[in-house]
Formats: structure tokens, sequence, C-alpha cells
């Protein structure tokens, strides 16, 4: 494990590698509570490792990845969480959806050092030992997938889309479930999914 | 029971909730690229720029300047590959286009370098910096593009036998009381299963293990051994769960061997997750139809001739076409048949199948054309069917094993509601929304092939059921868990099913919607193996044999004879004859199967036989399907509110995954008329829209009702389990039943697909 004594938990200077990546498009950094960054380093090669600490379902894990790694490589490719799917890794099918706080994300276009010290969730986060997520098993209920490859994408997105607000009704459900494309096309069981799970999540 | 689980009528299986179900929901289930690798390098493919002419030079070093590159693959020092023959010509390949072979460029988006490194960023980023010098020679893009050259699939396609035929066309249609004349067309399409073309390969010592999203394991396994020239005994080819398949992973593409041969000069495990946009290029599609369809019928409806004239295009390398007349001349009674299918080669990537290959666009002129005689008839479209239905097909005369066509016309017509339909056209609105109705009939062919299986049972009634099929998305592990299950009476718990492996008895490609006729009819042989080889042994004399065969584990004998008999102690029938387990492996082919079957099933050749090809019969699922559309008569918005679809496919293992594969094929047959194309520069021969934001697929907000009706039918005379493939079926015709409704909305006939907004002229 790499010495993460420095005063940011990466040592990598965000707003450098940012000016650097001008142009690309990448999610905006949120702000966090952190120690002032340290002065930043003169020149930076964007390719050298970095360290960063990702809380993932709770536990905190430590990385030394390549400074352009996506939440969702670093997940897949770093971590062992292959819950979370690459669909076309340019936010446009929503596979690699995760929670990041609250918000769904699509992590393939956020990067795991724009995720330090916020509270990532994926699938697999989500049943404890002996119970499914009431929106898994709402899935599983409702036949709301048949290839299941957007699946955990579907189910992270609609966790959120009912907390948003967005559950109301079928109508609000398929036009706030647009963000994740199912070639299978479970739509329909994917909204009685959705409709099904909704006031157990909101009960709490 | 939720509408995912219909209540089963007359011989359909339980409505089960998916045995893979909590696996899936739990992200648990494992793709290929989910498989753990010791210390891959990443590889990162390289595509042409131009669709045609050579590439005279690369510039690397600015890519090999990246930190971590390890190499970098170009034809100058790639691994040498045999040639593998194009699937339908006896090989495993999807095309005989071998990229890194030489310097020359057959199709945009060819890989012409392969960058490997520590990182996927890395990889990812050399990629980018790799520089290339082209020539660069004018392509021919698509139909009507100069240099294209084109010449009739027979003779060309081994696989293309026949231009089906029969009686005087030419005659009858020029005596016909009424006569149509119509041409159709349908544009490219890309799969886009949401699972990347991803290839990982690791060798242990001699052994090669590949993680591959593959609908074909066994072809994939043969074919890569082919090309490493290695025995295929060393290749293993896992994939338990495929990310959606539509046809894209049914051949071997070139990556495969490609990846091979790099890991194997590293000597060390490679990953390759090839781009959305590259799975456009490196993989198949479905190539782009032209149809001219003629109709002769007397006043009353009755067809006296048919013609259907289909043009596919193709790649310069290969024949490769669907040819859907197999079909289309067999549909509906008519005496006078005649038909022709052409190949039209450009400079293009081979495409290949993609689900209902043949009946998508075939059936779209068809199904167009026989709604335009319905308006010259003054005839419902429904009765024009019903007049021309059939017990037998009209080229050879064989009778249809069982035809539920119009029983599910008249199902769906009820659920639907055609009878409120006011046939005139642009006679139905609400608000500023023209209102059409529309319908067509759907077919498509019941398939098998041979398929072999283990089945272990243990003395606690755990079973382990091991056959090389593979599941993407249809249901595979479900109804083989049930068939099993069912077969030997073992509570569905206790029943293990383990797929997507080489190293499991082999299964044919997941193609034709030919699986679960074929593993369940596998499963069950081998099932009877073990009553055979344990049960019989302990059931008392008195029990028939019938009897014995189908008593089940802890089940009481349904017998008369056998009535006061307690019900089967398992364990005491393990002790009776002393083993710990009963294995038992067996091979199962269809009836007609080629002598070769077995062999070809073993080498990973396709050996499918029914639809038409079958000796004294011929074997379809059919199905009806009513849509309603709305046009808005100010924006053109065209909105598909309403989509209700019956379907008859013999015994339906299980309602739960037969409705939603049926449901999604409704789904996908809407985006087949108003949605999806890809869209090609016809200067460069490049596809434009290569991105899951403009390749335009249905996402929630585009589907509003559908209905899936199942209707009972019994069919003894196609396989044992007495199944019909159905993963085909339902988005089959919907294409023509949404122009048929927009012409009833609109007045307007649109031959062309895809219909957009720009297309509505009210």
């Amino acid at each position: 494990m790499p010495d993460n004594s420095s005063s940011t938990p990466s040592g990598f200077d965000r707003r450098a590698f940012m000016a650097g990546a001008a142009g690309s498009a990448l999610v905006p950094i949120t702000a966090r509570a952190a120690a002032p960054d340290p002065p930043a380093p003169a020149v930076q090669d964007p390719s050298a490792p970095v360290d960063v600490t990702l809380n993932v379902n709770g536990k905190e894990r430590r990385l030394r990845i390549d400074a352009r790694t996506t939440v969702l490589d670093a997940l897949r490719e770093h971590m062992g969480l292959t819950g979370s799917k690459k669909g076309c890794d340019h936010g446009q099918c929503g596979a690699c959806t995760v929670l990041i706080g609250d918000r769904r994300v699509v992590s393939c276009l956020t990067l795991a050092l724009a995720a330090e010290g916020q509270e990532i969730t994926t699938i697999e986060g989500l049943a404890t030992d002996d119970r499914l997520h009431p929106m898994q098993q709402a899935f599983v209920d409702n036949d709301a997938f048949q290839c299941g490859y957007c699946t955990p994408g579907q189910i992270m997105s609609a966790i959120a889309c009912v907390k948003e607000g967005h559950a109301a009704s079928e109508a609000d459900i398929r036009e706030y479930m647009s963000g994740n494309i199912c070639r299978c096309a479970a739509y329909p069981n994917i909204v009685a999914a959705v409709k099904q799970a909704a006031p157990e999540i909101l009960k709490g | 029971m939720t509408a995912a689980a219909p209540e089963p009528k007359a011989n359909m299986g339980k409505p089960l909730s998916r045995y893979d179900a909590v696996s899936k929901v739990t992200g648990r289930a494992t793709y290929a690229s989910d498989m753990p690798l010791a210390n891959p390098a990443y590889a990162f493919l390289v595509t042409s720029a131009i669709a045609k002419g050579r590439v005279d030079g690369f510039d690397l070093d600015d890519a090999r300047a990246v930190r971590g590159v390890i190499d970098i693959v170009t034809h100058e020092n790639a691994p040498k590959l045999k040639e593998s023959k194009l699937f339908s010509n006896g090989g495993y390949a999807g095309t005989t286009i071998q990229p890194l072979k030489s310097p020359d460029i057959a199709h945009d988006g060819q890989i012409i370098a392969v960058v490997i490194a520590e990182s996927y960023e890395a990889a990812r980023e050399a990629a980018n910096r790799v520089k290339v010098r082209y020539t660069i020679a004018a392509p021919s893009a698509t139909f009507d593009s100069p240099g294209t050259t084109t010449a009739a699939a027979k003779g060309q396609n081994a696989q293309f036998k026949e231009d089906p035929k029969v009686g005087d066309f030419a005659g009858a249609f020029e005596a016909a009381e009424i006569q149509l004349t119509a041409s159709y067309d349908t544009p490219t399409q890309h799969h886009n299963p949401m699972e990347l073309f991803t290839t990982s390969c690791a060798w242990i010592g001699d052994d090669l293990v590949i993680y591959e999203p593959s609908q074909y394991v066994y072809g994939l396994k043969n074919g890569v051994a082919e090309q490493l020239g290695i025995d295929a005994g060393k290749v293993r080819v896992v994939n338990p769960y495929v990310g959606g398949g539509f046809g894209s992973r049914g051949s071997m593409t070139p990556r495969t061997a490609i990846i091979a041969g790099i890991a194997r000069r590293l000597n060390r495990p490679v990953k390759l997750v090839a781009t959305r946009d590259q799975g456009f290029t490196i993989t198949t599609y479905r190539a782009e139809t032209r149809h001219e369809i003629k109709l002769g019928a007397s006043r009353d409806g009755r067809l006296v001739a048919l013609r259907h004239e289909g043009a596919e295009l193709s790649s310069r390398a290969d024949a490769y076409c669907v040819g859907g007349t197999k079909t289309t001349t067999r549909l509906y009674a008519c005496p006078n048949v005649d038909s022709l299918v052409s190949i039209v080669r450009a400079d293009r990537n081979t495409p290949g199948f993609m689900r209902s290959p043949p009946e998508v666009p075939y059936l779209f002129a068809l199904e167009s054309a026989m709604d335009e005689l319905a308006v010259k008839l003054n005839m419902d479209p429904v009765e024009l069917r019903r007049v021309n239905d059939t017990t037998n097909e009209p080229i050879g005369g064989k009778p249809y094993t069982s035809r539920s066509l119009m029983a599910c016309f008249d199902e769906a017509a009820k659920a639907f509601g055609w009878a409120q339909r006011s046939p005139q056209p642009k006679s139905m609105a609400e608000g500023d929304w023209l209102i059409g109705y529309g319908c067509a009939a759907t077919c498509y062919p019941t398939q098998m092939g041979p398929a072999a299986a283990r089945v272990r049972l243990q003395r606690d009634g755990r079973t382990r059921v091991e056959i090389a099929g593979h599941e993407i998305g249809t249901g595979a592990y479900t109804v083989i868990a049930q068939t099993a299950a069912e077969r030997l009476g073992v509570p569905l718990e206790k029943v293990a099913v383990f797929m997507g492996d080489s190293d499991l008895p082999p299964a044919p490609v997941a193609g034709g919607s030919n699986s679960t006729a074929s593993t369940c009819s596998a499963v069950m042989m081998v099932c009877d193996q073990i009553r055979q080889r344990l049960f019989k042994a302990v059931m008392p004399d008195s029990l028939t044999d019938k009897a014995k065969e189908t008593v089940g584990i802890g089940q009481a004998p349904t017998t008369q004879a056998a009535k006061s008999d307690r019900p089967l102690d398992l364990e005491k029938a393990f002790d009776t004859l002393g083993v710990g387990v009963v294995e038992e492996y067996g091979e199962w082919k269809p009836e007609g199967a080629p002598l070769d079957s077995f062999r070809a099933m073993h080498s990973g050749h396709v050996r499918l036989v029914g639809g038409h090809q079958m000796k004294d019969k011929i074997a379809y699922a059919f199905g009806a399907e009513f849509v309603e559309v709305r046009v808005n008569r100010f924006t053109h918005e065209i909105r598909c509110p309403r989509l209700v679809g019956a379907f008859a496919a013999g015994r339906i293992m299980n309602p739960r995954t037969a409705r939603s594969q049926l449901m999604g094929g409704l789904i996908w047959g809407m985006s087949s008329a108003l949605l999806e194309a890809t869209e090609i520069d016809e200067r460069n021969a490049r596809y434009v829209n290569d991105n899951l934001a403009d390749y335009l697929v249905p996402v929630n907000a585009d589907v509003a009702g559908v209905e899936v009706i199942l209707l009972s039918e019994q069919d003894d005379h196609i396989n044992p389990a007495g199944a019909k493939g159905l993963g085909e079926l339902a988005n089959v015709g919907t294409n023509a039943a949404i122009c048929n409704a927009l012409y009833h909305a609109t007045g307007q006939r649109i031959r062309k697909l895809p219909v957009r907004l720009e297309n509505i002229e009210v």
C-alpha cells in the first residue's frame, strides 16, 4: 500500500491536471472538504501513477492508478468490482451508473480522482447478506432484464429516480429512466419494477 | 402474479423466476470482460480511417513514447495467422477479410494496428498517437455507388441453394384481375448489444483460455485453434453470461486470434475492450436490402401470382446474404411463384446475421405489399390473410407441422380492438394527432441442431447439468434447469446448470432461435438415460415401462398398477445400485440431421435443420402483430403508443421468459421501423453515427403499451421438447405493421425504412 501521509489523499494536483486536460469532456469536480492544496508542482506528467483513496460501498480503498482512470475502470480493473458495466465509455448508455452520494453518475465519465472523498455506491453495495434491496427484488419479480448487462446501471439509476421524486407516474418513470439503454428492451418490465419498489424505498 | 409472469395455458411450463435472476441484479453475473486476469496487458485497436486503399507506413514514435507502452503490432510485425473460411463455406469466420496480414484496406474501420500497454489509459493514448500514411482509392459505399458489382446469390453463397419458384408466375400475373408492383428498402443496422466486443486471452503453457462474449463457444474455440495452427483441445472459450448477442457474436471475428497471438508472444494475458464505434466495423451488421414485390390476385383476394426479388449488400470478399425469399414464397397459398435474390458487392465490412436475418427485411416487403393489396381490393387486411391462409406451403406442397397464424390474428385483433378501426385513411384522429391502426403477420422457421449434455444426479437429489449453451438473455439457464427438474422429478432448486464454456458438451450456435429446442431436447434425452440406468433398476416389475419413464423422484407412480407403491426413495435406489452418483452423457440430433452431425457438432460447425428444409414437412412459428401509431399533424412527430402481438410457438417452456423475449422483440420491430439506421457517408464508405447517441435505439420513453399474448399450441412433429424458437419471432413484421398503420393514419404509403418525421408529408 502506498504511504498516504500527504495532505491530499492523492498527492496529485487536480487543478494542474484539469488544465492539462482542457477540452476533454470531464465532469466538474465537486467541492469537498479537504485540507488546503499544497503548492502545485511545476510540471506533472499526467501519465504518472497517482495514489487515490476511494470510498466504495462503505469501505476505503487505496489505489495507485493512472491519473486518467475513470471511476468505472477503477472499480472494474483495479478493485475487482465488475458489477458496474462498460457499454459505451461515453456516458451514452448508462450501464456504468453508480451513486456518488445520492446522485446517479455515469462512472465512465467521472475520473476516480474527482470522486475522492465521496461515497460511491455500486450494485455490489445494495444487498445485505440475506436480503436483496427492494429495487433488486422488484427487478427479479418483474423480470426487468434479459441479458442482464445493463441491469446494474438500471437498478442504480432506478433507486436514484425514486429518491429524486421522479417515480410518481409511469410517464415520469419512463422519462427519468431513459438515460439507461436496455438493448433487450425490457422497458415495460423495468417501469413495473420501479413502480413496485418506489413505495418501499420512499418509506426508507 | 405480476404481468411479467403470465398464467400458463395448455402446453406451457411454469412462469418461474429466472435461474440467474439474483446473479444479474446483484452484479455477480460475470461477463467475459469481468473475468479476473493475472497482470494483464491492455490492448487498444487502431482502425483505418479510409475504406479502400493501403497503408503506406506508420509513424509510431509519438505512440511509443507514451509511458507504459509495451508493443505496437501492425501488419509488419503481427503474429502469423492461418486463414479461416466463411462460416457458410465450412469455416468459422464472419469475414474472410484478415486484418494485419497485409497493408491492404478492404473497408472502413478495419483493424490496422494494436497497441499493447501496461494500462488501458496508456494503450488508448498511444493508439490516438499512431500516425498512418495511406494511399486512398475511391470506395464503393452502397447500392448505386459507382464500382459495385451485382450477381445472383445462387452459385456464390453455399447456403443459398435455390430461388424458390413454382407454376407460371409471368402468365398468371399478366392474367390477374388485380395487380400490384411495389418496391421497398431497408437500411443498414447494427446489433449494438450492450456488452462491448471484448476479448481476453490468457495462455497457460500451451493452453489458451479466451474470455469473449460469444454465441457459439465451440465455433470460436475451433476457429481460433485453426487460425493459430494448434489443436482445438488446447483452446477453451469461457463466457457464462453474454451481454446481448442478436447475431453479432455468432461467428468468429478477426480480433480474437490476433489478441491470442499477441498474448502468446508477450507471454502475458492480454485484455481488449474494443470501443463502441469500433464495434461497428470489426464485427458484422445487417446489410441494407432492396425489394420488388409483384402480387397478382383475384377480386376475392386470392393470390394467383407472387414474385419477390431481393438485393442485398455484401463485402467485396464475401458473398453473405440472408435470402428471405425462402420464407416469403411459402407464407401464403399461391400457385404461381417466382423469386430472385442478388448480392451487390461494395467496399464494406462483411455483413452477418442480425436478429431474424431474412425475415425482418423480407417480410417488411411482403407484409407491406399485402396491405397495399388489401387497400386495392377494398378488403380488411386480416381477411386478406385469412383468404390466403394455407396448411401446405406452395413451393413443395409440404404440410406445416402446425400453423396458428389466423388464430394469432383473431386473438390479437380482439385484444387490440381492431373492430373499432374505420378503414379509410386519415379517418381517425384525436386533437392534433392522426391515428393509424395497422397489422402484419410474423413467422420464423423452427430450427434445431445437434447438441450434447452431461447430467449428474446425486443421492440427495442434487443435479448438475452441463451443456455448452449460451445465456444471451433468452433464459437458457432457466428453461434448461426447468427441463431437467421436470424430467428427473427433482426440485428446481437442486438443479445447477453450467453453460458458456467450450470444455462442456457441445451445443449449437445460439442463433436461428434453435437453442431451447436443441438444448432442452438433449437434456431431456440424457435425463432419460439416467432413468433407464437408475430408475428402472429399482422400480417394481409390476410397473409398465411407460410408467417407469414418467415417474420422478419423490413422486408417487401415477399408473393404476403402481398406485399402492410408495414414492421412489432415491437414497435407497442408490444403495440398491451401489453407486455414489449417476452421471450420463448423451448426444442428440434432430430428425433429418445430416450424417456428419455429431462430428460437426464437436468441430464447431453448425448443422441446423428445420424450417422449409425438413423432408416431408415444414415447421414455422407464427404470430400476428397490431400497432397503433399517432402522427402529429403539425410537427409530424410519430409515436407508437400500442404494440399488441399474439404468438404460437409450440410448447412454451416458461411463459415469463417467453413473454419478455417477445416483448423485447416487438420493441425491436418498432425500432427497425422508426429508429434504427446506420448512416453511411457515400463518398468515403464510412459509418457516420457509430455510437449510441447517434445510432437510435429505443429508450424507455419510446415505449408505452406492449401486450404479448401467448397462444396454446401443441406440435409433436418438430422435436422432443415440442418447442419452436421464439427469440426472433416478434421483431418480424412489426416494421410492416407500423408502415401499414402510418398509411392508415396519413394516407401516405412509405416503403423505405426507417420512417422519420421528415418522411411524413401530410
